[in-house]
This record gives structure tokens, sequence and C-alpha cells, in this order.
């Protein structure tokens, strides 16, 4: 009888587990590794994991931004724009004009903010339709940065900012932008999986009029994300010119697009109302194992973007069908 | 006539949806060229049959012939070619084009080469408008400068053209005049004079007894009874509607009180509703009653911000409250239960304590951080006090009943004990036991000192919830109706005069 009884408790704790949003993809996550590293034995080994998770920093951090601004309903294209923007303007003022790195990495991050700003107040006030919004803050940004760099890549003088945010390798082994990413990442999952604020965004982007009648303010709760999103665009910029100590006004070109792939290979829906941070790590370490995988296998670049580009397709095929079964 | 002549036959025809039997072994004819009524309360099983006719819905049991020949469209687009054609409230028209384009529309529009011929089809809707209707109009007129009964009209003709034998009509007068109402049963009865069959669905008796031949009731799926037209008579049909009657909860009488909890002076939103005051005492139920479009759904969500209105002033136990968004509302102790659960209530995606909690989630947290265990008591809370049919308050809200989810979204409110409930349709959609059960939580609601303002198109839960009744007519408060005087005859006679 006891026997019988723990079995199905035992059951249901398995069951449980499956009826997780985010074991589908941590699943695919071990597959694929498991599949490289039958393959290339460099592949598993903590050199290369730390590498992959160094390399993909930039891209988890805006990515899990990203889907905090998706469960709220909108998304934003600028990211990439932003990143270069905040890159130049510290560049502009640290490495042309001297400035001290901490005012000039400080005044880079109040320009991502205000340009999220920009966007945020753009769309609660003309309520345009995000990708067109941000498609045309995107341009314009891009124009920022390429105007203020004069379309000239800037670099910098090696300084302990430089460890801090990019070079440093804790121990020998684990790179600083691998602790950014995770800390951004508790974050993240802070904010939007244990705050009423995160409540209100998974309202606000499950079902708008709903949630204005339920008293929310869903402009503000958008704006916010948008905010958000803005501030990850930010520090993945000082992230990046602090590990190659210079900036490029075309740096982050197609991130945006990347970031969006790596939040829906991790569940998160396009309409709004669904994700999750856990989901969207997973999802951005997939993005990057896959692209590693396939540099140990000697595997031709231009062949990478395609086989990326087959592996978000995937994901959301087996997305779809797992949130069809679960109604 | 006898039923072996019938054009349209339903034989034992049964379907159910999850759990509830939506038609039990429904039978019924429509003799060519009659008109056939059908009555019964929202949910008795009207939709679901016509969904049948019409081929959206499959029955598990029985058949439909029709004309003698088996009818089990698979399609809507099927049954128009079987000639079934189905009248809803809202009209599938191109409100950009011209009469004429409208009732052409489709794969057989006349057209000369690859264009579309107009004279051709403006000359034979002139045509057709004549001979079917007996009316004279402009076919280009474009369809958005029509009235709602020119639009009706136009989908008549529509059907018509494409030789539909069985119109059926589902509450064709909510959104009409009384002489539209009289010019359209005129239509109706030329064109039966000239064989088309009609199946009239509506929740107006004098208008059923009107124009139907016979009439048939439903009630929970079932049918439970027929009248043919010597045998017509309001109270027979309204019994046989109802069923036994609803366990009373009586009448409700004005408290004592004379402090008004709410009062609203000249609210006016231009083209929707104006100069609307009224006064709610605590502890009070005033029903809203009027027909779609007359505005009384307007005004309660102006109360929650949602869109406010432009003019007028609203006070709060004599304090004047100025609602621009539904938080302002909030903040003034008013909850706001809307007219459609699935679009403007639950959040499909979350949980059922969330969905429980939306409205109160400040109080329930500390410094911004969820408090999972008071959500969960306070959801527990709710699901035992409203009797919320879940298996756990972390299940999801899409696995709920819809009167379960009905209740959730009352409870919302609930939890926030708000000085002023405002509600719009609050048993739109639920089956009978949970309406009777939402009708006693108002009950004890207003009991309780809570004053409630309910806006509703169903007059028999408006007259026993309220101990007044406000009755809209065009964006205008007609009627103030109370105790003996007010009737549903009378509440019907207001709304649509």
């Amino acid at each position: 009888m006891d026997l019988v009884m723990l079995r199905g408790k035992r059951w249901a704790a398995v069951r449980q587990v499956f009826a997780l949003r985010d074991v589908g993809v941590l699943v695919a996550a071990l597959l694929i590794a498991g599949f490289f590293s039958l393959i290339s034995p460099s592949f598993l080994t903590a050199y290369n994991l730390f590498n992959i998770l160094r390399q993909t920093a930039e891209l988890g951090i805006i990515a899990m931004a990203m889907t905090i601004l998706i469960v709220t309903g909108e998304f934003d294209l600028s990211v990439g724009a932003i990143y270069a923007v905040t890159g130049v303007v510290a560049g502009v003022l640290a490495g042309r004009h001297d400035a001290n790195i901490w005012l000039a990495a400080l005044v880079g991050m109040v320009a991502a903010v205000l340009l999220g700003l920009l966007n945020a107040v753009l769309i609660a006030t003309t309520r345009i339709n995000s990708f067109i919004a941000t498609l045309s803050t995107m341009m314009v940004f891009r124009g920022a940065a390429m105007v203020l760099s004069q379309g000239q890549p800037i670099s910098f003088p090696l300084s302990f900012f430089m460890d801090l945010f990019g070079r440093a390798e804790l121990g020998g082994v684990l790179p600083v932008p691998v602790l950014w990413f995770a800390g951004w990442g508790v974050l993240s999952y802070l904010l939007l999986h244990r705050t009423t604020l995160g409540v209100r965004m998974f309202a606000t982007g499950g079902n708008r009029e709903a949630a204005e009648l339920a008293g929310i303010r869903t402009d503000r709760v958008k704006g916010i994300a948008f905010l958000y999103t803005a501030l990850a665009s930010g520090l993945a910029a000082l992230i990046s010119l602090s590990f190659l100590k210079t900036v490029t006004p075309t740096q982050g070109t197609g991130l945006e697009l990347e970031a969006i792939a790596a939040a829906v290979i991790g569940g998160t829906a396009m309409s709004g109302g669904v994700g999750s941070i856990l989901g969207t790590f997973v999802g951005t370490f997939i993005m990057a194992e896959v692209r590693t995988g396939l540099v140990l296998l000697g595997t031709d670049a231009y062949v990478q973007d395609a086989f990326v580009g087959l592996v978000i397709a995937l994901a959301v095929i087996i997305n779809v069908r797992l949130s069809m079964r679960r109604r | 006539m006898s039923s072996d002549a019938a054009f349209l036959l339903v034989e034992g025809v049964s379907k159910s949806f999850g759990s509830t039997q939506a038609l039990r072994d429904v039978s019924l004819h429509v003799d060519k060229g009659s008109v056939l009524g059908l009555a019964g309360e929202n949910g008795a099983g009207k939709s679901t049959l016509i969904k049948i006719l019409c081929g959206v819905h499959r029955p598990e049991a029985g058949r439909v012939l029709l004309d003698g020949r088996p009818h089990a469209p698979r399609d809507p687009a099927e049954a128009e070619r079987a000639g079934v054609s189905v009248f809803h409230q809202e009209i599938p028209i191109c409100p950009d084009l011209s009469i004429a384009a409208n009732v052409f529309l489709g794969p057989r529009m006349p057209r000369r080469g690859p264009f579309p011929d107009w004279r051709v089809m403006e000359a034979r809707c002139v045509e057709l408008y004549a001979t079917l209707l007996g009316e004279e109009i402009d076919p280009r007129r474009l369809i958005r400068s029509c009235t709602t009964a020119e639009k009706q009209l136009a989908l008549l003709v529509r059907v018509l053209s494409r030789d539909a034998r069985l119109v059926v009509l589902d509450e064709p007068t909510t959104a009409l005049t009384p002489p539209e109402v009289e010019r359209l049963f005129s239509i109706i009865r030329r064109l039966r004079g000239q064989g088309i069959t009609f199946l009239f669905v509506s929740h107006m008796l004098e208008e059923l007894m009107q124009l139907s031949d016979r009439i048939v009731v439903l009630r929970d799926g079932s049918r439970v009874g027929e009248l043919v037209r010597d045998q017509f008579d309001v109270r027979k049909l309204s019994s046989l509607i109802a069923g036994r009657t609803l366990a009373e909860v009586g009448r409700r009488e004005a408290s004592a009180g004379t402090e008004a909890r709410l009062e609203v002076r000249s609210l006016s939103l231009p083209g929707v509703f104006q100069d609307i005051s009224f006064r709610v005492q605590r502890g009070e139920v005033l029903g809203l009653a009027g027909l779609q479009g007359s505005g009384r759904s307007a005004v309660v969500r102006s109360l929650f911000g949602a869109p406010p209105a432009a003019s007028g002033e609203i006070r709060v136990e004599g304090v004047p409250v100025v609602v621009r968004r539904p938080g302002d509302a909030v903040a003034a102790g008013i909850g706001y239960v809307p007219e459609d659960r699935k679009t403007l209530g639950l959040f499909e995606e979350l949980d059922v304590k969330l969905n429980i909690c939306m409205a109160g989630l400040s109080g329930l947290s500390r410094r911004g951080w969820l408090v999972p265990g008071r959500l969960r008591a306070l959801a527990s809370r709710m699901r035992d006090d409203l009797r919320i049919k879940a298996a756990s308050v972390d299940a999801p809200i899409r696995g709920l009943s819809g009167g379960n989810q009905q209740k959730v979204v009352i409870s919302r409110w609930l939890a926030l004990r708000p000085r002023i409930l405002l509600l719009n349709e609050p048993t739109r959609g639920v089956d009978v036991g949970a309406k009777r059960e939402i009708v006693e939580l108002l009950g004890g609601l207003a009991a309780e000192g809570c004053s409630i303002v309910v806006s509703s198109s169903e007059l028999e839960e408006l007259l026993q919830l309220s101990s007044r009744v406000l009755v809209m007519n065009r964006g205008r408060i007609a009627a103030e109706l109370s105790g003996t005087a007010a009737t549903k005859d009378r509440i019907i006679l207001e709304a649509t005069t």
C-alpha cells in the first residue's frame, strides 16, 4: 500500500517537472550538447563551456531583457543600435577626448536609458506598432552612432574598468562577462517572476484590455520594459568595449533579431503574456552551442547561420506543439 | 399541415460540449412558407441548434432533413449552398462598398471580362429589392451610410438572391426601432407568401407572437413545448421559457438610508449617452436596462473610466471623484465586472490565484515582492466563499467552466471590499445554476452594504436583483421604475419607444 502511494507520488513529481514550460528547451540544450561532445572531444570541457558563455553574454543579457519586453506585448528592434550608441558615446568621451572611463561609461549608460525612454514615450503616446516604431528608431540611433563616431572605430587604453567589465578571468577560468550575464539573469528572473511588476507585465501582454480594467497602467508597464531593455543594451555595450578595447558604430547589427530568436527558442510567445528568463537563458545557450559546435566540426561560417535558422524554426515548432498539448 | 410535408425536419438532435449538454433529443419541424418562432433563455440551446443548421457544429445524435433530403453541412458555405442562411446580430457586410456590391459580392459577381459589371449589378439590385421586398432603393449608396435596418435588408436581399430557402433570423430586432421592426415584419410576411421559410429567434415574446405561425420553446437544451398561433399567450410562453420559477430571491427594497453612496450628475459622452443623473444608496442595487446600443453599458464603463465620460460629475459618499482611468475608480473603492469575460476579464495564461488577485496586487506584496502565501490565502478564501470549482488555486484558469471563471472575475473585486461594484452582463454565458449563485451572491453583497449598479439584457434577472431600474433609450434615461411599476412589459416599452 505504502509502496503504491509512494510510486504515485513519485510519478506525480515527474509529471510536474515535465509540465514546466522550460523543461523542453533544457532537454534540447542537453541533447545538442551530447551530440557535439560525441563528435568533438573538446566540446564538453570547462574551458569551452565558459568560452561559449562569455561569447554569448552580451546577447544573453539583451535577450533576457527582450523576453521581459515581449512578455509585455512589445518588442524592440533598436537594441543593436542602442548598443552601438552606448559604445560610441563612451568611446568619443574616453577614447578621443581622454575623459575618465568611468564617467564616459556612465554617460553612455545614460544615453542608452534616454533612447529607451524615447522608444517608450513614442509607443505610449502614439500607440504605433512597436515593430514600426523601433524599426525607425533603430535607423535613427544607428545613424547617430555613425555621426558621433564619424564612421570610425575608436579604441580605448587598458584600465581596471576593462578588467571589471570584460577582460578579467576569475581563478584563471571564469571570464568576468559570464558573471555579469549570471547577475543580470538573476535580476531579470527576480523582476519578471518574483515581483508584482512581473505579474503586471504578464497581465499586460496576455490581455491588455483586461489589465487596464484591473487598474493596471499598461503604458507604464510597457515603458518600464523598454527602459530595462535599453539598460541591458547599455550594459552589453560596456562588456563589449571592455573585452575588445574598441567600439565600432556598426557593432551589434542584427543583434536585435538574434535576441528575439533566443527568446523565442526559449519559449517566449511573440503574442505576449508568455515567457521565462530561464527559458531564454537556455535559448541563448542553444544558439551559442550550435555555433561553437559547428566551428569545432570545422564547418564553413556561412553554413552556421543557416543552421541557427533551422534551430529557431525547430524550436518554435516544438514549442507550439507543447503549448497546444498543455491546453 | 402535417410534419411529413415539413420543409425543415429536425429529429432527435443532441449535442454536448464537454460536460454541458447543449441540446438533448430535440425535434421540430417547419413547414414551407411559414415562420417558426424559437424561444428560450440564453443558454437554452437556440444558438447551438442554429449552428448545427448552418454547419458550424455537427450533431452527436439525430438527423436534419431539408426538403426531404439529409442536411449535414460541414461549414456555413455548404449550408448556404443548400439554401440555409443565417442572419446574425452582427451583420457581415463591407461598409465601404455600395449596396449593390454587397448584394453581389462573391464568386458569382456579374462581370465583364476581369471587371465587375456595375450596370448589371445595379439594375438587378433595384429589381431584386422591388420584387422581393417591394421597396425602392439607390443601389449605389454606401452601406456605411445605411441604418441598421437597411443593412439587414441588404443582407436579406443578398441571401435571397442566392436562392436561400430557409432563413434563420437570430435576434434581428435588437437594434431596430419599433417602426423598423414593423417594416421588417411586413417584409418577412411578404416573403413567407413567396414560399420562403423562416426560423425566428428572439427574446422579445411580443415579437415572437406577432410574427410566428408556431413557437417552439427550448429550455436547458430540451424542447419543452410548442404553441400554435391560436394558443399564443404571454403567460404561457414565459412560464414555458422560465420553467419552474427560480428560487425567488425576491425583489429588494431600497434600504432606509438616505445618504447616497454614489451620485452621478449629468454625465455625458457625445454620441453615446447624454445627461445621465442618478443616485445609489448604500446597500442598494440599481439596475440599468435598455437595448444594445442604448448606452447603458457605456454609462457603467464611464463610471470606471474605461473610457471616462466627457462631462458630468461623479460623487462617492458625497466627495467628487475624478475618474480618468480605471486606477482612479479603484482608488475610490469602485470595482467593475466587464461584459465579456474572455476578452476583458481573464488572463488565460495565468493561474486562478493571480486572476483573483490581479486588482489587489499591491496589498498582497511586500515592497513590490510577491508573497505567494498571501496570494494563495486570499485566493483560497475567495474560492471557498464563492464556491469556485477549481482543483487548486494554482491551476490554470482555462480549465474552469464559464460560470466559475465569471466568479473569479467577480471575486477579483470582492477581494478589495469595494464600496461600489459595477457589473455589465454579470451572467452572460454561464449555466443556470451558476447564474442563480451569482444572483444570490450579489444580493448578499448588497445586504452587507455594497452599492451595486448592474447593466443587463436579461430582464428577469435585472428585476430580481434590483430595487430600482433605470431604462435607457438612445443614450438617455427614459424612465426610472421601482416597486410594482417595474415590470418586464414596462421596461420593454420604455426601451423601445
